[in-house]
């Protein structure tokens, strides 16, 4: 299946009791930045689990870094760097050992790098785990990953929980990371704002599945609101790729994800406005749409 | 022995030796208070037994459950080992960590018995002792490294400690043991050498199958 790419991931499933990651195909190229977006329990906590080999799949093919997962996780590991909001370090140790610890395995660990980082991200050295904040532990967490200079980061839920200026440096820090064209980045979140910032390509899972998947820039052409102003008597030409629409007397506000101009021109004078949306409006469009068309 | 295991096993030692200095600090002086008379002896072999039966309790629920319960096992996870590997560095490092205050503390009970008062009759029950909470400790540790959830864990603690009162009760009403116990010279018998093969043979038990079962383990988080 290797076709390069650093994460792959081919018709991958994985049932709990209640829950059931479904028909997971996924791939992620060298020097990509892909937002995995969803709500809270869509499973993309679980999902990078399973990339990372701490769970098995019960069906599909994972590949990481080209190694299959999770019989080849060892390997594969030693080029990623793993952060996530619920990763806790040892809490009886300082972040000075932490970092001998972490630089002892990784051949490839930035000494000055990480002095900088640490210094960048007013972290204490001798200051034991137990005694950080969660923005000073999650700055702590992503300095350990990023020193080793991996290949591919994967970033789960890094910025949750995090006040606004700790999420702020956070995300300073990863811009400056990205300027590494080779570097790969998997950046989970439900936070859209953070996604629209840093990446490059979104994947929207919900309930289980991918249901969209495509270029950042893509997305934000393809969708638009679209509002009309109908007279009574008159009835709109039937339009594709049209995703919701929602009547207000004399007014109409129609939700497309396959916008191109040459729409307008069907509608005529009725077009009052057309907006673009945000990441955070179309994620939550997508969902809908996807949650209609299943039920 | 792969680079991230030994250093997962150096950071058990680390990260416990608070527990491990704790341990053989109680062990010895539990050791001394026994050579205080009569009821000395009584009060110290309580607290020895207490030292070396919590020791184990402690370092596999601190070890084990607490960092899946505080999410370190994901930090760990995270860094380029397998499972195998894992559970490897877990069960060897903890038990560095116990075997440290466990042989510290059965040499100063030993040596209580060959240079006192205590009859020497009293050393292979001793000895039987001290290589069954060792065994005691490796099961506990094994139930832990199988266990999903923190009330199997308890379960687990329970039964093997009360397998420890109920061993005592046993082994010393074992004819060729429990009536050579005063006597001056040590009995090393054929009921002696059959327990401690025993108590081996669930040593190894305890030791090899979280390699074979929890070590294949596929989901472990």
């Amino acid at each position: 299946m290797s076709t390069g790419n650093l994460i792959e991931m081919r018709g991958v499933r994985k049932a709990f009791r209640f829950f059931t990651l479904e028909d997971l195909t996924l791939d992620l190229a060298p020097g990509q930045i892909m937002g995995f977006v969803g709500p809270n329990g869509a499973g993309k906590s679980t999902t990078i689990r399973l990339m990372l080999g701490m769970l098995g799949a019960d069906a599909g093919e994972i590949r990481l870094l080209g190694s299959p997962m999770p019989e080849a996780q060892a390997l594969a590991k030693r080029d990623v760097g793993f952060v996530s909001d619920t990763m806790r370090l040892f809490p009886q140790a300082s972040l000075g050992w932490h970092l001998s610890f972490v630089a002892s395995i990784y051949p490839r660990w930035d000494s000055a790098y990480a002095a900088q980082l640490v210094k960048r991200f007013n972290l204490r050295l001798e200051q034991t785990v137990r005694g950080l904040s969660s923005g000073e532990h999650a700055k702590a967490a992503l300095l350990l990953a990023l020193a080793r200079r991996p290949r591919l980061l994967v970033l789960d839920e890094p910025t949750a929980g995090l006040d606004p200026v700790a999420r702020h440096e956070v995300l300073t820090e990863l811009m400056d990371v990205l300027r590494d064209e080779s570097r790969s980045i998997l950046f989970s979140s439900h936070n859209t704002v953070d996604v629209e910032r840093i990446s490059d390509t979104i994947t929207f899972l919900d309930r289980g599945r991918i249901v969209e998947s495509r270029d950042k820039e893509q997305f934000l052409d393809a969708w638009r609101r679209i509002q009309l102003r109908v007279p009574p008597g008159s009835t709109l030409p039937e339009l594709p790729n049209i995703v919701n629409r929602i009547d207000d007397g004399q007014f109409t506000t129609l939700t497309t994800n396959g916008f191109t101009e040459s729409v307008l021109p069907l509608l005529g004078e009725r077009v009052r406005e057309v907006q673009r949306m945000s990441l955070e409006e179309i994620f939550v469009a997508t969902v809908m749409h996807h949650r209609e068309t299943r039920s | 022995m792969s680079l991230v295991t030994r250093k997962l096993i150096a950071k058990e030692l680390f990260v416990n030796r608070w527990f491990i200095a704790g341990g053989m600090f109680s062990g010895i002086v539990s050791v001394l208070i026994a050579t205080l008379g009569r009821a000395g002896f009584n009060v110290g072999a309580l607290m020895w037994m207490t030292t070396i039966i919590a020791m184990g309790v402690m370092l596999a629920i601190y070890g084990v459950m607490n960092e899946r319960k505080e999410q370190s096992l994901q930090f760990v996870l995270g860094l380029p080992l397998s499972i195998a590997e894992y559970v490897r560095a877990k069960l060897v490092g903890l038990l560095l960590c116990y075997l440290i205050p466990w042989a510290v503390s059965s040499v100063a009970a030993i040596v209580l018995i060959v240079t006192t008062g205590v009859p020497d009759g009293l050393l292979p029950y001793t000895v039987l002792l001290c290589v069954f909470l060792l065994t005691n400790f490796a099961l506990v540790l094994c139930g832990v490294l199988h266990a999903k959830t923190e009330s199997v864990v308890a379960g687990a603690v329970v039964v093997t400690n009360m397998f420890v009162s109920l061993y005592m009760f046993v082994i010393a009403s074992v004819p060729g043991l429990g009536d050579h116990m005063q006597d001056p010279v040590p009995a090393w018998n054929r009921a002696v050498f059959t327990i401690l093969a025993i108590e081996l043979c669930m040593l190894a038990v305890a030791l090899v199958l979280p390699l074979l079962v929890a070590a294949r383990r596929r989901d472990f988080l």
